[in-house]
């Protein structure tokens, strides 16, 4: 194995965070979270409210800063990095739809500004003509029909058209990896299905690694090269794709139990 | 009809007037709406405008060189603003309190006094048109030029990839980071932008009054909004060109309203709280609108100011 090769994808390392330390309400949010995903992995993260799963993506993305621990990409160290200088390397589809568009920009906008995610933006034009058809594809991608309302505002699309967009944006320039924070919950079920559809299409080449946040256990199961299970600001179980083959919602709440009542016994 | 001649005397001056305030209503709208950050910086770099092309001019400098130290001061007083704001988590409005209150006694050291006159100094009419500096008319048309110069030097720049990120910073910060956009160079920047765009004004403003006054600056922030609501009400703005034009247009239409209040016998002091009451009513509108819909659902976006 060469040292190309154990320094590719990410490796997050031990993150540790605590909120209101030193108050009543404190909080171990992060108690050592470490993964590692290879290049055009696709993990999914369960774990009930509170586990650490959207504090993880967020430490992961530079919205929250650590007490400890590491998060590299491909061999470059983020941790110090605020969240606009890690955009060169990763992007994100939020819970809420309202957080990755900008509404009262239209749709050609949007899509020119992730255009030059983690680029310098100087004075030229946004919107070329050669960029508007890169953008038009990656609509009619979509199967949405958006791409015939280019200069629509935002602001006029549906919750599940605006996360569809913002997956058109964070993968429109393929990032090393893409952060999913639980995209589809606030979703109705068809829109949900619609965006799930719109993310496999988009992330099951191999070609993105991907990390995503899902409350659907179904969703879990069926989908990804990987699981990981949190509980209480760790990784309590790491299913690789072999170990997921035939594992049912079940199974895994019986080893979430297996899992938790193990490390109460160690502690 | 007595109202109508005071009036018809009026309207030269009253163009001319509201073209320089266009300046100012330009540089109130980008924070206000480009940005999203209610910001007041504009009351005090408007006579730091004026001061400083006063100053500068009083002493023998040329015109363009004075405004250009005008424009410079004005945007590093809009900059002042954004990192008062930015680093100490001061509310615009407050970091804009605080950087208009030093600069009053800015304005002054500028001067040297809290007031300079430029009647003996050749100014940018005096230049342009003739020693007089022209009549209102003549003066409109030069600002008229000048204004159509900077609308189409700010609808160049919002629709390049810098003027769409400081777009994107001023709709969606959680969005703008995402996509790599530092959202304080692009508050910075456009208060900076909006600083020199008042400061501008106010350089303006001196030449045409050949006067420049340390309390020039009172009320026009108001100005400004009102202006910039004016516009938008009559001429909309869900284009770039649009919201670039609404201020400038409302601008002048204001100081039309504000000439016919004061053919009707209103005084000039009367002014300020007409300005205020109209603000008030345009904020006020759409609230009631909404109380009295049927079904009322609260709303998710806070109402313009």
């Amino acid at each position: 194995m060469t040292t190309g090769t154990v320094q590719d994808g990410v490796h997050v390392s031990d993150l540790h965070k605590t909120f209101f330390a030193g108050t009543v309400q404190e909080k171990q949010a992060l108690n050592g979270v470490s993964f590692s995903l290879s290049p055009g992995e696709f993990a999914v993260v369960v774990g009930s409210n509170g586990a650490g799963k959207s504090t993880t993506l967020n430490a992961i993305a530079g919205e929250l800063s650590v007490d400890s621990g590491s998060v590299l990409v491909d061999g470059d160290d983020l941790t110090r990095l605020p969240a606009h200088k890690r955009a060169r390397y990763m992007s994100r589809v939020f819970q809420d739809p309202m957080q990755g568009t900008a509404a009262s920009l239209t749709i050609e906008e949007n899509l020119a500004i992730s255009a030059r995610r983690g680029q310098p933006r100087g004075f030229r034009s946004a919107l070329r003509a050669v960029d508007v058809e890169t953008f038009r594809t990656a609509l009619e991608a979509l199967g949405l029909g958006l791409e015939n309302r280019m200069k629509d505002r935002v602001a006029l699309l549906s919750g599940g058209q605006r996360q569809s967009l913002t997956l058109a944006m964070a993968t429109l320039k393929r990032p090393r990896l893409l952060l999913l924070d639980e995209h589809t919950a606030a979703l109705d079920p068809r829109a949900a299905e619609l965006v799930i559809d719109a993310t496999l299409k988009t992330v099951a080449g191999g070609e993105i690694t991907t990390l995503m946040i899902t409350h659907n256990m179904d969703h879990a199961i069926r989908h990804g090269d990987r699981l990981l299970m949190m509980h209480e600001g760790r990784v309590i179980l790491d299913l690789d794709k072999h170990d997921k083959q035939g594992v049912t919602a079940a199974d895994l709440v019986e080893r979430f139990h297996d899992a938790v009542s193990d490390r109460m016994l160690l502690n | 009809m007595e109202f109508l001649t005071v009036y018809m005397n009026l309207l030269p001056a009253s163009l001319a007037q509201g073209a320089v305030y266009a300046f100012v209503a330009l540089g109130v709208m980008i924070p206000f709406r480009l940005l999203n950050l209610p910001d007041l910086t504009a009351e005090g770099s408007f006579p730091l405008g004026a001061a400083v092309a006063a100053a500068l001019i009083s002493s023998g400098w040329g015109i363009v060189p004075a405004m250009a130290w005008a424009l410079l001061a004005g945007s590093l007083a809009g900059a002042l603003t954004a990192l008062i704001h930015l680093v100490f988590k001061v509310t615009s409005l407050l970091a804009g309190i605080i950087v208009l209150t030093m600069l009053f006694s800015l304005n002054i050291r500028v001067m040297g006094q809290p007031n300079t006159a430029l009647f003996s100094h050749d100014t940018l009419f005096t230049v342009l048109l003739d020693a007089d500096g022209g009549t209102p008319i003549t003066q409109f048309a030069v600002l008229c030029v000048l204004l159509t110069v900077l609308c189409a030097a700010l609808f160049w720049y919002l629709h390049t990839e810098a003027g769409l990120a400081l777009r994107a910073v001023g709709a969606n910060q959680m969005m703008a980071r995402a996509q790599g956009l530092s959202t304080w160079r692009y508050v910075i920047a456009g208060l900076a932008v909006a600083g020199a765009l008042a400061a501008t004004g106010g350089a303006v403003m001196a030449q045409l009054q050949s006067y420049a006054d340390v309390n020039m600056g009172v009320g026009v922030l108001m100005i400004g909004l009102a202006a910039t609501i004016l516009g938008e009400a009559l001429f909309g703005s869900h284009t770039i060109a649009r919201q670039i034009l609404a201020p400038v247009l409302g601008a002048l239409v204001y100081f039309q309203i504000v000439a016919v209040a004061l053919s009707l016998g209103l005084r000039p002091s009367d002014l300020k709280l007409l300005t205020g009451l109209f603000v008030l009513l345009a904020l006020a509108v759409p609230m009631v609108k909404a109380r009295f819909r049927r079904a009322p659902s609260p709303s998710k976006s806070e109402p313009r100011p």
